[in-house]
């Protein structure tokens, strides 16, 4: 099973206010379901950031299929860099938040004929969408992630007691990956 | 005659009623399936042939939506198929979910079911919802749903054609597992290159190729174009906002449907294309070798509720449903081995039933017997239901061990008439070809063994198509045929509804909403729409302003379904069953199963995505992306 691999990676606790840079052109994405609780993590960080918008920084709920976002990213001026903020469940612990820049590297074609296939009839996922927008086009050179392990991605509106208490600390892994 | 296994007949003037002397009318004795794994004579026999009978598991078949698994045995000697069962692997459980609440929350977690086609169950339940309410749409409101459905299906079309059905047929996947006939295509003249611009038939496999190929990309770029029309109207999509009960919420001025216009026009020669590029490649593949007719083989019984309403017609009653659903772009019908069997919506619906004896469900009928939860032993029109009618279903789930002898899917076992049906693109040309009332004849004609589908200039210029009803053999290769159609079938639909939209729009008819209040008195209703598979309904009950029960029925729950009490296969069971292995291979272990999953893909597999749901005592498991449970022989779910 591919999974993204990191150019670098941190674990951000920045809590520093400074926005970014403002020759950068910023999109942060989050991606997730609603109400399936840590699975809607993206989304929660989004809503929180979006009042930080502006001055180069685009906060925006991107859960929606990849092939859709990559056409849209084609469409639009170039950004300089994308941030995504997902929850991904790779058998770490719950609350677990790993940054890093992706490297940019896919998987053979016939798995990524999967992942567009799966684009395509509706599932939304952080690898589904590196690996269509990375094959498809759309990104800059610069991507970075925020992953969160999600304790619990079953129905429900609110987060695990685990991600919550993180959920100021993702915010900022986010917000300080923004900036240059 | 309509109903040969139901106990359903009919008056002079056309009602039905239960034949008279039955005891226990709708009662059914329960038929032992034996599973060649199960059936140690049979075993021993095939053993014998050691090497050569495999167990082949597709888990999970790849490019489809959602979570299908599918279990043969095939003999390699043979190339015959012996055994299969289809599997859904994931609970969708919306059915438990809508219990208890309001019933306008239906139209937005119903759209959830599927993340394809979401919008379709948006307007299918606000159908349901009217016919309960008592209300119907301005005419505006009318069209306005009609393009939603349109600009939906010229989405679902070129996906199907070209990223999950047609890689199948792509130089890669031809190279691979039948090189004689990729040495063929390479030489063979493709006769239609007027229109599509492809040489030769190798060119265009070539052009089929995942993610490189021409025809892949120009679908994707497709895909985008009716996404783009669909938003001015639904807002976003999948899942659009604006379908509500009575019509929709958001207003429609003259540059909406000036933008519509401009992307549907653009279906026109892409249509016509599409159908040049399949016309070319099936026939191609039916001269190499005529048996790859029998790929995907099964009997042609179709079933069609209809779509597309009149927006005059159209009035939401359950009283009139046989009036305003003749009037449809698509009317209802059944085809039974070829021949309509009914275009009356009230018998299409009454013959309806829900099997579980191979579903991760509990029986609430005793065997169709009837009991407490027979509640309706009528519609509202007074013909006989029988207990395992939707309106009466209640979703029970049962989550156990998977056995392929007893319970080994989440699908229910739909029938009508107790007969296993399709549906799809197909099922709608089929019904309209077949229609000898059919109204919408601006652009499409009927001709009763054929749909004559006349189409406007574009870049190409106008030209008249027509799709046969397959008289030789209804097949994978059939299906995609006629899919292929559908987009200029669709495109025409749309274009007839832009039409009468911009004319309402110059008479000022642009009211596209009704008012209403959510009843608080005991209402039924039904919603008898289509998704770009086929098939959709909802049945709602509702009291005191919330759903009492809520049934979905979807096409793959048709299609996907496992064995019904009777025995008899579902139909990716039965197409696959008769499907010659016609691949390529020197060794077993070199053996792809491409003709088996051209088979099931034809059908354009969609297994609804799936929420988690807590039962009294165990939890089921949840997931909402493609997924894959192992087809072990014995697993817990």
């Amino acid at each position: 099973m591919w999974s993204p691999a990191p150019a670098e990676s941190t674990t951000s606790t920045s809590t520093e206010e400074d926005g970014p840079d403002d020759r950068l052109r910023v999109l942060v994405g989050g991606l997730g379901y609603r109400n399936l609780r840590d699975g809607s993590v993206g989304i929660h960080v989004i809503e929180q950031l979006a009042e930080r918008s502006g001055n180069g920084v685009e906060v925006e709920d991107v859960s929606y299929h990849p092939v859709g976002f990559s056409q849209n990213l084609e469409d639009r001026p170039d950004y300089d860099r994308i941030v995504l903020v997902a929850a991904v469940a790779r058998g770490r612990s719950p609350g677990t938040v790993t940054a890093y820049r992706w490297d940019g590297q896919l998987p053979d074609n016939e798995e990524i004929q999967t992942r567009v296939s799966e684009a395509v009839t509706g599932v939304i996922s952080l690898d589904n969408t590196l690996v269509v927008c990375g094959a498809l086009g759309g990104f800059p050179d610069e991507v970075h992630v925020v992953e969160v392990e999600p304790g619990s991605e079953q129905w429900g509106e609110e987060l695990t007691p685990e991600v919550e208490e993180r959920l100021p600390e993702i915010v900022e892994a986010v917000w300080s990956s923004t900036r240059p | 005659m309509c109903f040969k296994n139901l106990p359903v007949e009919f008056d002079e003037q056309g009602n039905a009623r239960l034949k008279e002397g039955v005891a226990d009318p709708f009662s059914y004795e329960v038929k032992e399936v034996t599973p060649i794994e199960q059936d140690d004579a049979k075993l021993k026999k095939l053993l014998e042939r050691n090497g050569h009978i495999r167990t082949v598991d597709f888990d999970p078949v790849t490019r489809v939506a959602g979570a299908l698994a599918f279990h043969t045995v095939v003999d390699l000697e043979s190339r015959q198929v012996l055994e299969t069962d289809s599997m859904a692997t994931l609970f969708r459980g919306y059915e438990v979910i809508l219990k208890g609440r309001d019933p306008r929350d239906a139209i937005f977690i119903s759209s959830r079911a599927c993340g394809v086609c979401g919008g379709v169950h948006s307007t299918t339940s606000a159908l349901a919802l009217e016919m309960a309410f008592g209300i119907h749409p301005p005419p505006m409101g009318t069209v306005a749903r009609n393009l939603l459905l349109s600009l939906e299906y010229l989405y679902d079309h070129p996906l199907h054609l070209f990223l999950l059905a047609g890689p199948d047929f792509s130089e890669p996947a031809v190279r691979e597992t039948n090189p004689e006939i990729w040495e063929q295509a390479q030489r063979a003249p493709a006769s239609e290159k007027d229109i599509h611009g492809y040489s030769t038939i190798g060119e265009i496999m070539t052009a089929m190729t995942p993610l490189s190929g021409e025809l892949y990309v120009e679908a994707l770029h497709m895909t985008r174009v009716a996404r783009e029309a669909y938003v001015l109207i639904g807002g976003k999509y999948p899942h659009p906002q604006t379908v509500v009960p009575g019509g929709i919420s958001a207003t429609i001025d003259i540059s909406d449907l000036n933008e519509i216009h401009l992307r549907i026009v653009k279906f026109f020669d892409y249509g016509q294309k599409v159908v040049a590029v399949y016309n070319n490649l099936l026939d191609f593949f039916y001269e190499v070798n005529p048996q790859y007719r029998e790929v995907g083989r099964r009997p042609a019984n179709l079933i069609e509720t209809g779509q597309w309403d009149d927006p005059e017609a159209y009035d939401g009653t359950f009283a009139n449903v046989d009036d305003w659903a003749r009037q449809r772009w698509a009317p209802p019908a059944v085809i039974r081995d070829g021949e309509l069997a009914t275009k009356s919506m009230t018998a299409l619906n009454m013959g309806v039933e829900e099997f579980v004896e191979h579903s991760f469900y509990e029986d609430w009928t005793d065997e169709g017997a009837g009991n407490e939860a027979y509640r309706f032993r009528e519609d509202p029109n007074g013909n006989p239901l029988p207990p395992n009618h939707p309106w009466n279903k209640e979703t029970i789930p049962k989550p156990q061990a998977t056995n392929w002898k007893d319970k080994y899917s989440w699908s229910t076992a739909p029938r009508w008439d107790r007969t296993a049906m399709e549906t799809g693109p197909y099922s709608r040309l089929w019904a309209a070809a077949v229609a000898d009332d059919y109204t919408k004849n601006r652009f499409i004609e009927p001709t009763g063994r054929s749909l004559k589908l006349n189409v406007p200039k574009g870049a190409l210029p106008a030209r008249e198509y027509e799709w046969v009803i397959p008289t030789e053999s209804w097949g994978a290769f059939e299906r995609n045929r006629a899919r292929a159609h559908s987009i200029l079938y669709t495109a025409l639909i749309a274009y007839d509804n832009l039409l009468i939209g911009l004319d309402l729009m110059r008479k000022g008819e642009s009211k596209v909403s009704t008012k209403y209040k959510v009843p608080k008195d005991f209402r039924v209703g039904a919603g008898f729409w289509g998704a770009g598979r086929g098939y959709l309904t909802h049945h709602l009950v509702m009291d005191k302003g919330v759903i009492e029960n809520y049934q979905i029925v979807t096409p793959s729950t048709w299609m996907a379904s496992p064995k019904d009490p009777f025995g008899n296969p579902g139909p990716y069971e039965e197409a696959v069953h008769a499907t010659p292995l016609l691949e390529n291979f020197e060794k077993p272990e070199d053996y792809k199963g491409i003709d088996i999953l051209r088979a099931i893909r034809s059908f354009d597999p969609c297994m609804p995505c799936t929420t988690h749901i807590h039962t009294e005592n165990r939890v089921i498991s949840r997931d909402v992306v493609t997924c894959a449970c192992g087809v072990d022989d014995e697993h817990e779910h």
